[in-house]
């Protein structure tokens, strides 16, 4: 999906986040080749301008990390589309759905990968990152890591890591209930990729995503061993836990409904985070 | 008297309605098919979901009202009367939900709401003033949103005979130690996703955290576990010795686990302050 030479945008480069982040992903390796802000003054070395459209036609960017403000997300994924961008990650939390369905519909139409909103980011460890995935968690490896939860899969990947087993390509996918990328449509790229020889999920109750995926798993008949940890187990029905998507309303959604779903569909379901890490370890 | 936990406020008396068909509408976001699910039915009552003669369609947002033409075609036109309001105020209110079970279709064609169910997007509460308004005058019935609302992170009493206050940043990570500390026999007292990186150098945040957590009656420890990443650790340690000092009530013993940057600054800091601190959940955990 990314490789070092992949040419970055950063939306929103001036602010506090998005002038951290982009030192940090520079760091990482990211090649960074542009920003964009109102105030288009270079950062650390790296041309600003005023809109995608002239970052993208001075630097040649075809992905892009946008970090703006919840209100302002709709108007930045536009902006990157109109520009051309193929690859758009968005860590901003809080967007309004409506506004996540509008964007569907723009990405859909253009055919851009949207990773996000609520999204840590995504990184292809040894290569670049894009957003904030802690590196203490990052290293080369063989697992493909799908993730609706940011702190839980920096828990999982750092844990795995000191057991010496990295990732081939990590996708937040974020926790909001529409997204710009759901698990299911990650199915057909772990199987084509060749570095990829297990499939960690780190879920949680509420949506139907859990499920969605055991669709695909089984319709695509993925053959790579699948690892899922599913957090909310004991969670009451109805309340809402920091993440929006993650609600039960009745059975759907719930953790036995996406435990039957993805067992069904071949793969091991956890509850506990050194469940998991052991049974990975075991396997690979 | 309570209705499904909830104590009753009020009774509202209403005028005989009269001979009535009852029908159902509702427009569901469907997340999984970027649109919103339109429902009718000509019948039907508080199960519906469970009955046949259940019409469907899902539309994109902007086809809901061809969506309800087409769904309703067939059925009672008060129906296609009352989804086209619905749909209306779907995107008015940036609802998630919004659904009129039972719809009251009198003898004359005319129809009324029986009960109504909306579910807010609270993302979207920021610029639907009428709706915060609604929630402020409610607040009582939906502390968590009036909680977000007001401070900006999320705070959960999950258990209030609870004796573990926790707190900890990321809701995924937050569930998931809720879950293990129950699997282990553990009565943890609530959730929390404190978001380190909206503290920016202010103990407020924490001193209300450990506010909240104190009127717990039956605390006896406090697990803090952070791996946010990119938190500075020595600045969170110094603002957490802050508010352990600001909420002196609280006194319990303190087990940190943490991972991030600047962990030794943090290991001195609280070190200094009698408080051990680990990287090791699995060892934090070990200790409650």
């Amino acid at each position: 999906m990314i490789t070092r030479a992949t040419k970055v945008l950063v939306q929103g480069i001036t602010g506090r986040t998005g002038r951290m982040h982009s030192r940090m992903m520079r760091a990482y390796g990211t090649r960074i080749v542009a920003g964009t802000s109102p105030r288009p003054e270079p950062v650390d070395g790296i041309p600003v301008f005023k809109d995608c459209a002239a970052a993208v036609a001075a630097t040649g960017a075809t992905a892009s990390v946008a970090f703006v403000g919840a209100d302002a997300l709709l108007g930045a994924i536009r902006e990157a589309v109109e520009a051309g961008i193929t690859l758009l990650v968005t860590p901003t939390e809080g967007m309004p759905v409506h506004d996540a369905l509008a964007a569907l519909a723009l990405v859909r139409a253009a055919g851009v990968r949207w990773i996000g909103a609520s999204t840590p980011g995504m990184a292809v460890p040894g290569e670049a990152k894009l957003g904030f995935l802690p590196e203490v968690a990052l290293a080369p490896g063989p697992i493909g890591v799908m993730s609706k939860s940011g702190t839980l899969s920096y828990e999982v990947g750092y844990r795995l890591v000191q057991r010496g087993l990295g990732q081939s390509t990590w996708i937040g996918v974020g926790g909001d209930p529409v997204k710009g990328t759901r698990y299911a449509e990650l199915v057909p790229y772990f199987a084509a990729d060749a570095r990829t020889r297990a499939l960690v999920v780190i879920g949680e109750i509420g949506g139907s995503e859990e499920e969605e995926l055991a669709g695909a798993l089984s319709a695509q008949r993925f053959a790579k061993p699948v690892f899922a940890l599913i957090a909310g187990r004991s969670a009451r029905e109805g309340v809402t836990m920091g993440h929006a998507g993650a609600m039960v309303h009745g059975t759907a959604g719930s953790w036995d409904s996406k435990r039957a779903a993805l067992e069904g569909a071949g793969a091991r379901v956890f509850g506990a985070v050194a469940g998991l890490v052991e049974a990975v370890a075991a396997a690979l | 008297m309570t209705v499904r936990g909830q104590a009753v406020q009020a009774v509202r008396v209403e005028q005989h309605v009269g001979p009535v068909q009852e029908a159902y509408a509702a427009l569901l976001l469907d997340a999984a098919a970027d649109g919103v699910r339109v429902l009718m039915a000509g019948q039907g009552g508080v199960d519906i979901e469970n009955q046949a003669g259940l019409r469907a369609e899902t539309a994109r947002l902007d086809d809901v009202p061809d969506a309800v033409r087409r769904v309703g075609a067939g059925l009672p036109p008060a129906l296609t009367a009352a989804g086209l309001r619905m749909a209306a105020m779907f995107r008015a209110c940036e609802a998630m939900l919004l659904e009129i079970n039972p719809l009251f279709i009198r003898p004359d064609g005319s129809w009324l709401a029986g009960d109504m169910k909306l579910i807010t997007d609270d993302n979207a509460l920021y610029r639907q003033p009428a709706l915060r308004a609604l929630l402020a005058a409610n607040a009582a019935h939906y502390p968590e949103v009036q909680l977000k609302l007001e401070h900006g992170f999320d705070y959960v009493v999950v258990d209030p005979e609870g004796d573990i206050g926790l707190v900890t940043t990321g809701a995924g990570l937050s569930m998931m130690l809720i879950d293990e500390l129950r699997a282990r026999g553990l009565r943890p007292y609530n959730f929390l996703d404190v978001r380190t990186g909206g503290m920016r150098g202010d103990p407020t945040r924490l001193i209300r955290v450990l506010e909240w957590i104190a009127a717990g009656p039956r605390i006896r420890i406090v697990l803090v576990n952070i791996f946010a990443g990119i938190t500075h650790l020595g600045e969170f340690a110094k603002l957490l010795l802050q508010a352990r000092a600001a909420v002196p009530q609280l006194a319990v013993p303190f087990v940190v686990r943490l991972v991030g940057t600047a962990f030794e600054e943090a290991e001195a800091v609280l070190g200094a302050a009698g408080i051990a601190v680990t990287t090791d959940l699995e060892r934090a955990v070990a200790l409650l």
